[in-house]
């Protein structure tokens, strides 16, 4: 996502142009639904979501600080925005710089002897499907990560930049998700 | 070197682990089926991830966004507003000068005029305020003088007794006004 072009856009915005955040909406609409499609479940309340992070966007467009990446300004506002419906549907919010169970301690651990393979269980057709269900099994904090470096393609950088984390601890939890995300495979009938 | 720990397959794939670790652990791998496996596993997984599918967007979401959004005020510099008020101003004055069909000295000649004209008046009239003033402030002192010798000349007439009576009567009729006042205003009166 070519940040320069970013924000020459932002600049032409604040001057008036609509046409420049059309252009905005239009690249990043798509990563955007990719997102809060995953986190929300709901495909009619994701697209509502997804035009409110546009809306907000707008609005605040002027609080915007150009020395941080817009598309992770972007990938913030939809974040409160996801966190929020999670607190209001009563969804746990986990920290994510606090203790996550097993999955991470098993990531300093040697490979098991007897570890199962989730690929022999699955034929790879079907993996696509089953992954996406694993999703919405996963925690959603952890869901949110492994979603920005998977389906998002966001460097480690970017993901601490938008949750004010450490980077060790963001890359942590994300190896985590994924191993959760493997645990849950096995675990499906 | 001993069987690989998570986290390091996790960077392994990912391509994260210094130069001479990743050696050492692909000499590992070609020895050891069992990480071999658990690093395919990971892989797979990860590949999978990378691979879901892109949620659709509807045709008219960008529309959809725009219509909801107000245009951005846009903010001009402060010179340029400077700029525009005087050559509002300059463009005003001409015309108020072509529309008197009178020439640019003569209406400086008629303002200059006009303000010495205000600037006497207002000498004069601060003149006689100053007077009307120190006439009024006289006046007050005599009528002030009278009434102490009334005063004084009462106090030596009638007896302290009678003082007591006449200020008792005085205060009860002052309260009774008062009263009387206070009640005409409750009715409405």
């Amino acid at each position: 996502m070519n940040e320069d072009q970013d924000q020459a856009l932002v600049r032409r915005t604040l001057r008036g142009d609509k046409k420049a955040f059309e252009m905005i909406v239009r690249k990043y609409q798509q990563p955007l639904l990719n997102y809060v499609g995953r986190m929300v479940g709901e495909r009619e309340l994701a697209l509502d979501f997804t035009q409110d992070v546009f809306i907000r966007a707008y609005g605040s467009l002027r609080s915007f600080e150009p020395r941080y990446k817009f598309s992770t300004w972007l990938f913030k506002i939809a974040s409160n925005l996801v966190i929020d419906h999670w607190r209001k549907k009563k969804l746990p919010t986990y920290s994510l710089s606090g203790k996550w169970g097993e999955d991470g301690e098993n990531l300093t651990l040697d490979v098991p002897d007897d570890e199962p393979a989730v690929s022999r269980k699955f034929e790879l057709a079907e993996f696509g499907h089953r992954i996406e269900s694993a999703l919405e099994k996963l925690p959603g904090p952890l869901r949110e990560l492994f979603v920005w470096r998977h389906v998002n393609e966001l460097s480690y950088e970017e993901m601490a930049e938008i949750k004010d984390l450490p980077l060790g601890t963001i890359k942590n939890r994300v190896f985590q998700a994924k191993e959760m995300l493997r645990r849950i495979l096995l675990e499906m009938p | 070197m001993n069987c690989c720990r998570i986290n390091d397959i996790y960077d392994y794939i990912e391509g994260s682990l210094p130069p001479g670790r990743r050696q050492d652990m692909e000499g590992h791998l070609e020895a050891c089926p069992k990480c071999r496996r658990a690093v395919e596993e990971r892989k797979l997984i990860s590949g999978a991830a990378a691979a879901l599918p892109p949620l659709e967007v509807p045709a008219d979401f960008t529309d959809r966004v725009m219509r909801r959004i107000a245009p951005v005020k846009a903010k001009l510099p402060v010179w340029l507003i400077i700029l525009a008020s005087l050559s509002s101003l300059v463009a005003l004055g001409s015309v108020a000068l072509i529309a008197s069909g009178r020439s640019l000295m003569g209406i400086a000649l008629g303002a200059s005029h006009s303000f010495w004209e205000y600037a006497k008046s207002a000498a004069v009239l601060t003149a006689k305020a100053a007077t009307l003033l120190s006439l009024a402030g006289k006046i007050i002192q005599s009528l002030l003088e009278s009434a102490a010798k009334g005063l004084s000349l009462a106090n030596s007439l009638v007896s302290p007794w009678l003082q007591v009576v006449i200020l008792g009567l005085m205060t009860a009729l002052i309260i009774s006004l008062a009263f009387a006042a206070r009640k005409k205003i409750s009715l409405g009166d």
